[in-house]
């Protein structure tokens, strides 16, 4: 009987160094994925590379890439190749308490932009915003955070041209030191701001801040 | 162009591809002498060849973005010299108004009053040629301040509840399987021991 049991361990069943190999590789995996699923579908922040790098806050793009400003167009769609976004744009105007309104949270795939302002490619500033998310899952500016300097955004118009933004920076404020001059401010250029929540999450107060990207007019076809 | 195209007498015994080509032909030598005689002489029907250097098919409206109250002026070159032009502002409670042609250019003239109850948004105003027939469109923005005094949004932006964030079970559920396969493994191992067979 012994011999036999003897015999089977070594002929039918795994060496002990395979046994262990298996069991540590699992034991890794098994931690990884418990802590990935419990951590990682938060959206993705911008880091600090991606701030402004001009002292003043504003104009870091060089003179070269700045295109001539379009005639007033409402626009209609806004499309981020990097971070795969096509959507639509519905008009947003403001709350009571002057915040910029935002789009129905139940329709993932809409963004805004706020039409008593600037129209995008025109001088000035054209503030477009999104959810990252709704109760469900994430929405249409899940991914804004991971826009870099350089990446491009274009806004399709309704007089048929596209006018294309290059992105400046890509920054995140806490809510309660939001800097409504820098974010919604005047602009000698055409610029664009696009805005989503971020900055971190609290089960109580929710997403903490947003993320603001800044860009400005390079093209426009 | 389609009313040239009518007029032609049928010819019975060309085949479809043929006709067509025949067609584009025919097309191409009427379209060429209308668009010349506009810049000349009143033509007798409306021209359908944009003028030189001038996007027809457009509605001007100056200025663009307006405050409720404000008094628009509307232009287009879309229609034939002499031909009066239907203006359509119901979409912003404007009602409708006559685009009189210009003294000396092809474009055609009006002006309407946004009502000063107007809530700020994006309306489509429309303008039909009487007798060429064409619609154009044109967008007016009305905004509650004028473009130098805009109000600036104020403060963070309520764009996400965190419904992307929480657990996703699928890795969740991956990483106890995991766990348990090394659980396993660890416990053979010491059932090896136990017994004597060694590490």
């Amino acid at each position: 009987m012994h011999h036999i049991r003897r015999r089977s361990s070594r002929v039918g069943s795994p060496s002990n160094t395979v046994i262990v190999s298996v069991s540590v590789f699992a034991l890794c995996c098994g931690l990884w994925l418990l802590g990935n699923g419990a951590a990682t579908n938060a959206p993705p922040q911008p880091s600090t590379a991606q701030a402004y790098s001009a002292p003043d806050g504003r104009g870091s793009g060089r003179p070269s890439e700045q295109a001539v400003a379009l005639p007033p167009s409402p626009p209609d769609r806004i499309r981020v190749p990097a971070i795969g976004v096509d959507a639509p744009l519905t008009g947003l105007g403001l709350t009571g308490t002057g915040s910029l309104d935002v789009p129905p949270p139940e329709r993932t795939n809409l963004a805004g932009w706020y039409e008593a302002g600037t129209t995008p490619g025109e001088t000035g500033t054209a503030v477009v915003a999104g959810h990252v998310d709704n109760a469900e899952g994430p929405a249409v500016f899940y991914s804004l955070g991971a826009l870099r300097k350089g990446d491009t955004v274009e806004v399709g118009r309704r007089d048929g041209g596209t006018a294309v933004f290059t992105v400046h920076a890509v920054e995140v404020y806490d809510a309660r030191d939001f800097p409504d001059e820098k974010v919604y401010g005047a602009a000698k250029r055409p610029e664009l701001r696009i805005i989503t929540c971020g900055g971190g999450y609290s089960r109580t107060t929710g997403y903490r801040g947003n993320v603001v990207v800044y860009a400005h007019l390079t093209d426009s076809r | 162009m389609r009313g040239t195209a009518r007029r032609l007498p049928g010819p019975t015994g060309l085949t479809g591809p043929a006709l067509a080509v025949a067609a584009a032909g025919l097309l191409v030598a009427a379209v060429a002498p209308a668009a010349y005689a506009e810049e000349s002489a009143a033509p007798a029907g409306p021209p359908y060849g944009a003028p030189a250097g001038r996007p027809a098919g457009s509605l001007e409206l100056h200025p663009a973005m307006v405050m409720a109250g404000a008094q628009v002026t509307v232009n287009t070159a879309a229609c034939g010299e002499g031909d009066t032009v239907a203006g359509d502002a119901t979409a912003v409670g404007a009602g409708r108004f006559i685009l009189a042609p210009g003294s000396d250019e092809p474009d055609s003239t009006g002006r309407f009053r946004v009502p000063p109850g107007a809530q700020p948004g994006t309306y489509e105003i429309t303008a039909t040629c009487e007798a060429g027939g064409q619609r154009v469109t044109g967008d007016l923005v009305v905004s509650l301040t004028p473009a130098a005094q805009q109000v600036h949004p104020r403060g963070s932006v309520k764009t996400g509840v965190g419904g992307a964030l929480g657990p996703d079970p699928v890795q969740t559920a991956a990483g106890v399987a995991a766990l348990a396969v090394a659980a396993a493994g660890g416990t053979w191992l010491l059932h090896r021991r136990a017994r004597g067979d060694g590490f």
